[in-house]
């Protein structure tokens, strides 16, 4: 299902924070309709090059290209425009403002009165609660409400629904479960199969090896900055992957190698 | 109610109640005067569109300790030039330099990364600095035939029957709200003060955002200044002094939280009410004007204290 010329292709990757070598050489390729889990332990680089992939880090050397075109700029607004949507964990709702006004922050739809573009609020609160309302936004919540009273999960359920509403090709989830009830978590793992069922590169960033394992073509293991290991789910079990984090990547490959 | 408390400014409509009931009940007779109404919606009409401005930078999450100086500075260079080059060049230059002062200070905080505190400390300063080098301490004053140019008059005159300032005011108040509540760039600044990140994962570009505040700050600043001075048309050295903390103090009484994202402009409007009826009634009254200050200080806390308390009061009654 996936094609074959890669949707996102990074090439010999680094990326510096000051002295701190963040990234190492990295280089990976995603293709459409392909469900990639993007596993490592805190610090292995995971969510830095879905930082670089979302725009918010401009890499210090190597190259990324989009749809066969390199990309020489790094900005979040380019990303949205390219179509990538980041599900991240800790930023991308804003908690003063409205859910409605969230979920269309940055893209917000007008109308024009006179010429002067004035937020269309019935688009912006009817299209919100509809594509919200799917994903677990309990009926007391109204899409008016600040987004600093919903619980972890309906803060999910908006992202998710922003991602879902807008027709993006890529949609990085960056541990897209944490803090969700155990349904939830279903209903969200059963949404990125549904995402890439529809031609989208789906992108999931996890600890959990045996969770990714089920819903993934692909898993790419990150450690230390580097890209340790890149493995179709068929090659290789949950469990064989997980020896590769737990004992390290290297010294397996060095092993394998022999 | 619930949706009323929600609202930033909440409580400085209730300050106004209270502190009209308050005059009402002290001083019937010397507040409720033609006279005493008119001189105080003059200045906190004045203060109000300073406080404006200086809520829409605290929104972004910055501060602009500049205006005052900004407000003295457009204000002499109004005057000077518009005794000179005519009433709408001196206009035109005195917005200029504002917003020029107020673009070099978002670049300075947004492209140099400076605190806004430590920026505008410097534009506080700078353009004071710049006023006593260009007056050289002298007091200017318009000649008789641009004080009684159409502009001047239409700037800071009487419009039916209503002195220009109120109705300036409400006019940007109107303006601005709109903006702030029913466009994109409201959205976006608000989002840039409630989750900086979060709004530049959405591709809110913030640092024009931020740039665009600065400005829109410096040059309500300097229209203030030109509307005050179409009504008196003379300036001195100190022009606009310790008007910065009387804005800040609006804006904070009115509702808005330093760490940005909360903030209402009727509220800063509000705010300025407070502050300039204080300093009229106290005065009024006969108090030393020193109290004056005092009083301001205890009415900031107050406020501050009433904002975080008193809507949560209000919901948890409906």
């Amino acid at each position: 299902m996936a094609s074959s010329q890669p949707l996102i292709q990074v090439k010999n990757l680094d990326l510096y924070f000051g002295s701190f070598h963040a990234l190492k050489n990295v280089s990976v390729d995603f293709r459409a309709g392909e469900l990639v889990g993007l596993v490592g332990d805190n610090g292995a680089g995971k969510t830095t090059l879905i930082r670089v992939l979302c725009g918010l880090h401009a890499p210090t050397s190597g190259e990324v290209y989009f749809d066969g075109a390199r990309v020489t700029t790094f900005h979040p607004k380019l990303a949205i425009d390219f179509g990538i949507e980041t599900i991240q964990q800790s930023v991308g709702l804003c908690d003063n403002l409205s859910i409605a006004r969230n979920f269309y922050l940055g893209r917000e739809p007008v109308k024009r009165i006179l010429g002067i573009p004035f937020l269309d609020f019935r688009v912006m609160r009817d299209m919100s609660a509809k594509v919200i309302r799917q994903f677990g936004l309990r009926d007391n919540v109204s899409v008016d409400d600040e987004v600093e009273r919903l619980s972890g999960g309906e803060r999910q359920s908006v992202k998710i629904g922003r991602a879902v509403e807008f027709k993006n090709r890529v949609v990085i989830m960056d541990e897209p479960t944490n803090h969700l009830s155990v349904r939830e978590r279903e209903h969200v793992n059963e949404l990125a199969v549904q995402l890439k069922e529809q031609g989208l590169l789906v992108i999931y960033i996890t600890h959990d090896i045996f969770q990714v394992h089920k819903l993934a073509d692909r898993i790419v293991i990150m450690e230390n900055g580097e890209v340790v290991k890149d493995a179709r789910t068929t090659e290789m079990s949950a469990e064989a992957l997980e020896e590769v984090i737990r004992h390290g990547g290297r010294v397996v490959e060095k092993r394998s190698a022999k | 109610m619930k949706k009323l408390a929600n609202t930033q400014g909440f409580s400085a409509v209730i300050g106004v109640a209270v502190m009209l009931i308050a005059f009402t009940v002290i001083d019937f007779d010397g507040w409720w005067t033609a006279n005493t109404i008119a001189s105080v919606l003059q200045f906190a009409s004045i203060l109000g569109i300073l406080a404006m401005g200086q809520a829409l930078v605290i929104m972004t999450g910055e501060i602009d300790l500049s205006v005052g100086s900004v407000y003295g500075l457009a204000g002499v260079a109004f005057v000077t030039l518009g005794g000179t080059l005519g009433v709408p060049a001196g206009v035109l230059a005195a917005l200029l330099i504002a917003a020029a002062v107020g673009l070099l200070q978002g670049l300075a905080v947004v492209r140099g990364g400076v605190p806004s505190m430590i920026v505008t400390l410097g534009g506080l300063f700078t353009a004071r600095g710049i006023i006593y080098v260009w007056t050289g301490g002298s007091v200017r004053a318009f000649p008789e035939e641009a004080r009684n140019y159409w502009l001047t008059k239409l700037l800071g005159g009487n419009l039916f029957g209503v002195d220009a300032p109120i109705l300036w005011m409400l006019t940007v108040l109107g303006v601005l709200s709109v903006v702030m509540l029913k466009m994109r760039f409201g959205n976006r600044l608000l989002a840039t003060g409630g989750g900086l990140a979060s709004a530049q994962s959405r591709g809110v570009r913030t640092g024009r955002i931020k740039i665009a505040a600065f400005v829109l700050s410096a040059l309500l600043a300097g229209f203030a200044a030109i509307v005050t001075l179409s009504d008196d048309p003379q300036t001195h050295v100190t022009l606009g002094e310790l008007m910065e903390l009387e804005a800040i103090a609006a804006a904070v009484i009115g509702g808005c939280l330093l760490s940005g994202g909360r903030g209402s402009l009727l509220g800063a409007v509000l705010g300025a009410l407070i502050i300039v009826s204080f300093r009229y009634e106290l005065i009024a009254l006969g108090a030393p004007s020193a109290w004056y200050q005092t009083f301001v200080g205890i009415v900031l806390i107050i406020a501050v204290i009433a904002n975080q308390n008193l809507a949560r009061w209000a919901m948890q009654k409906t």
